[in-house]
């Protein structure tokens, strides 16, 4: 089990993921954008189109205009995940160094380590709240309950178990697991020698924590690419179509006795 | 139509066109029992076809951001007129044939089969759709259900089911150009008859040239103008003749209106394109300009390019630069703004002093075609007062009526009064006299229900029809 999950899993997950997204996208792109059918007013050239699709996709300004109960847990769920994924990514490689290493005349690495250590809670707990809240929502609102599918459920349920377990570990120290056994494991998986998942320092058994928390990312990670996760990509592909300028004929009847 | 029972659930429907009309469209109506297979192939040719269905199908993440902005959803409450609900009965399908997640785990994930049941379900709620692009302009992804009307009406038709009022239109436009069966008679009547209107009330008299050779201009009105609103033609008349343009209109293209955007795009909407092209060509046309329609102006502004993939004599390649296509009210705006035409909005034979006028956004004008700020441009310029609804604008609510959902059957009757709960709920909050809609359709669904169904008595005119009544011309002409 500890062998297929910590092992051999990790290597199906990325291919899976990696392979689907391209596939899914190839697949998109099979269709033509026959027509322009942007929608007005429209953007003034290609450079403001842009602006306009980054600009929805950093602020949901979307879903503020139209749906204020929503953008508090959406936007904040997304902040959370951005800042939780960036936690990781810099967090294990630099063992919690990484404040330190960006501001090296200004934080201490004691000083980096705590930080991040205390934004990694913070986020984390954000995250959970956050994700409730859409639960509940999807729930309690009946515009959203009547077009909900199971699917859509356990999408969020999922990430609940992820970011549940995940705080569990980083609020209860007996089971966290430090920087160090986090980025050799991580490590090992890189370089094609994968290591042994972390331990519980107490027990010296397998931390079973970690094991449901990095079981459940990877499940999460290969129904990304055929579900509804994928919507990060189609915000881009589908406003690609939506958002795009239109050359305006000019104005100026001809062969008037009353010109422009 | 007597109303479909599916699943224990009420569905209302548009009568059916008869055999005898599928036949004028060249349609074949495929027996129930094959419809279902045949329906899906189209879903598959079309889902290749169009990125904007793919994306549609597959970027929701059933947020319910666009459920309380769609007028369908506010006025029934039935959550298949949610976009992303409507976008869901097709959406299930394509889960189930052509997703690996519908295809392992079917209901989980909401997919579902094909039945003649789906089928009967999309007759109802892809008519119940106004084509508005509301909700497109709402999600977040841009998501617009408005593309996934479109494609299944399409695949509607292309298995035999139609609606009498599209299929009897569409017919229309097939024999004779427009969708009123109008022919060259009649419209030179009408014509000759709003000329004396014009002479009676400004003392001179203008002509409307039909067929002309060697015009510069054409104008197409909307045939609807001719039966319903008198006073947008004579308003695009007045301009022209102010301008002093060598204009005419064509017994052979008499529709702004576009039929083929609403239901079949492959065959009406060409049969369209290229009557509009063999016209310039006959008649040396050297710039289009289009009367007042909503989904009409869209389709010609922004499908005609794409559309037009052969050859044109008198114009070839690069047709729509050489011979470009306006709406008239961005050229009466133009002037405007130069200050050319002398407009009195204290002297409106349509427009007395005194009185308000609040501006119903058409909705293909300002979702799909930047019309926003050049409908404003000409209503100020023209009339005394004017009292913004809101919201407007690219967020204004639909009519109801849009893509010609204007059934008489009772219970479709019903809805198109549901329907524009939210535009009369608009309409009375500005406390305007007079209401002012520049598209056919928009006129046509208002007359239709306002007075029967909302017992709201205010009169209605076009926007070309203001500016026509507000041109103060100097003797004959302005020059
Ligand atoms: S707003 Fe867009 S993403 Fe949200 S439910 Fe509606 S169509 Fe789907
Ligand atoms: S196009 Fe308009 S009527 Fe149709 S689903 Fe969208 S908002 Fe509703
Ligand atoms: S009929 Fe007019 S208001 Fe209604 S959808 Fe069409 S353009 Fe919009």
């Amino acid at each position: 089990m500890e062998l297929f999950v910590g092992k051999i899993l990790p290597y199906i997950t990325v291919a899976l993921l990696l392979g689907g997204i391209t596939w899914r996208i190839w697949r998109w792109m099979i269709g033509r954008i026959v027509h322009n059918i942007t929608l007005s007013p429209f953007p003034s050239s290609w450079g403001a189109a842009v602006a306009w699709i980054l600009w929805q996709i950093v602020s949901f300004w979307n879903i503020f205009k139209f749906d204020k109960p929503l953008w508090v847990g959406a936007w904040t769920m997304h902040v959370a995940l951005a800042s939780i994924f960036g936690g990781h990514v810099l967090g294990i490689a630099t063992l919690g160094n990484q404040f330190h290493l960006l501001l090296p005349w200004i934080v201490t690495e004691a000083q980096s380590e705590a930080a991040s250590n205390a934004l990694g809670t913070t986020f984390g707990l954000i995250f959970l709240v956050a994700l409730l809240y859409l639960l509940y929502r999807r729930f309690a609102v009946e515009k959203v309950r009547v077009i909900s599918a199971p699917s859509d459920y356990l999408h969020l349920l999922l990430l609940i178990l992820i970011v549940g377990v995940g705080d569990y570990m980083r609020v209860f120290h007996a089971v966290a697991v430090e920087y160090e056994a986090a980025r050799d494991f991580m490590l090992g998986l890189i370089l094609f020698h994968p290591g042994p998942m972390p331990v519980i320092h107490e027990t010296g058994l397998i931390n079973w924590y970690f094991f449901v928390h990095f079981l459940a990312v990877q499940i999460m990670l290969i129904i990304f690419p055929f579900s509804k996760l994928m919507h990060p990509f189609g915000i881009l592909w589908n406003r690609w179509i939506y958002n795009r300028p239109y050359p305006e004929p000019p104005m100026g009847l001809p062969g008037v006795k009353l010109k422009l | 139509m007597p109303k479909k029972i599916v699943k224990g659930q009420e569905l209302s429907q548009p009568a059916r066109a008869s055999a005898r009309v599928l036949k004028r469209l060249y349609v074949r109506e495929i027996p129930d029992e094959e419809k279902p297979a045949e329906a899906l192939k189209w879903l598959d040719y079309y889902r290749k076809d169009r990125r904007s269905l793919v994306m549609a199908m597959e970027s929701c993440v059933k947020c319910g951001v666009c459920a309380n902005e769609c007028h369908a959803y506010l006025g029934t409450k039935d959550p298949n007129n949610i976009p992303a609900g409507r976008a869901d009965l097709m959406r299930k399908v394509y889960k189930r044939y052509f997703t690996v997640q519908g295809r392992l785990f079917g209901n989980l994930v909401g997919a579902e089969d094909i039945t003649m049941d789906t089928l009967e379900k999309w007759f109802s709620y892809y008519y119940q759709c106004t084509e508005c692009r509301r909700c497109g302009h709402v999600c977040p992804f841009g998501i617009d259900t408005c593309e996934v009307t479109m494609a299944g009406r399409e695949i509607l038709w292309g298995i035999g089911m139609i609606p009498d009022l599209q299929g009897a239109a569409s017919a229309a436009v097939y024999e004779r150009g427009n969708q009123g069966n109008m022919t060259k008679q009649a419209l030179i009547e009408t014509h000759d008859f709003l000329s004396d209107e014009i002479e009676e009330e400004r003392g001179f008299r203008m002509e409307f040239p039909v067929d002309k050779p060697n015009s510069d201009i054409l104008y197409v009105p909307s045939s609807a103008d001719y039966l319903l609103n008198p006073e947008t033609l004579k308003g695009a008349c007045q301009f022209f003749e102010y301008v002093g343009a060598n204009w005419t209109i064509s017994s052979h293209m008499t529709e702004a209106g576009n039929f083929g955007l609403l239901t079949e795009q492959h065959s009406v909407q060409r049969e369209l394109v290229e009557r509009l092209w063999r016209t310039v060509a006959e008649l040396g046309i050297k710039k289009i300009v289009f009367g007042e329609c909503g989904h009409g102006w869209r389709a010609w502004k922004m499908y005609t390019p794409t559309l037009t993939d052969y050859a044109i004599a008198g114009s070839g390649y690069d047709y729509h630069n050489r011979v470009p296509i306006v709406h008239i009210h961005d050229e009466v705006a133009a002037y405007v703004k130069m200050g050319k035409l002398k407009l009195n909005p204290r002297d409106n034979r349509l427009a007395p002093v005194g009185k308000s006028i609040t501006l119903h956004d058409p909705c293909n004008y300002c979702r799909a075609c930047n019309l926003i700020q050049n409908l404003r441009v000409n209503l100020y310029a023209s009339v005394p007062e004017v009292r913004e609804m809101t919201p407007n604008g690219e967020k204004n609510f639909c009519c109801g009526g849009g893509s010609a959902v204007l059934y008489d059957d009772p219970e479709m009757y019903e809805l198109r009064g549901k329907f524009s709960l939210k535009k009369v709920e608009q309409i009375k909050a500005t406390g305007a006299d007079i209401l002012c809609a520049p598209c056919s359709i928009c006129k046509a669904q208002f007359y239709g229900v306002l007075k029967e169904y909302h017992h709201l008595d205010i009169p209605i005119q076009g926007l070309i029809d203001f500016v026509g009544a507000a041109l103060v011309f100097k003797g004959h002409r302005q020059i």
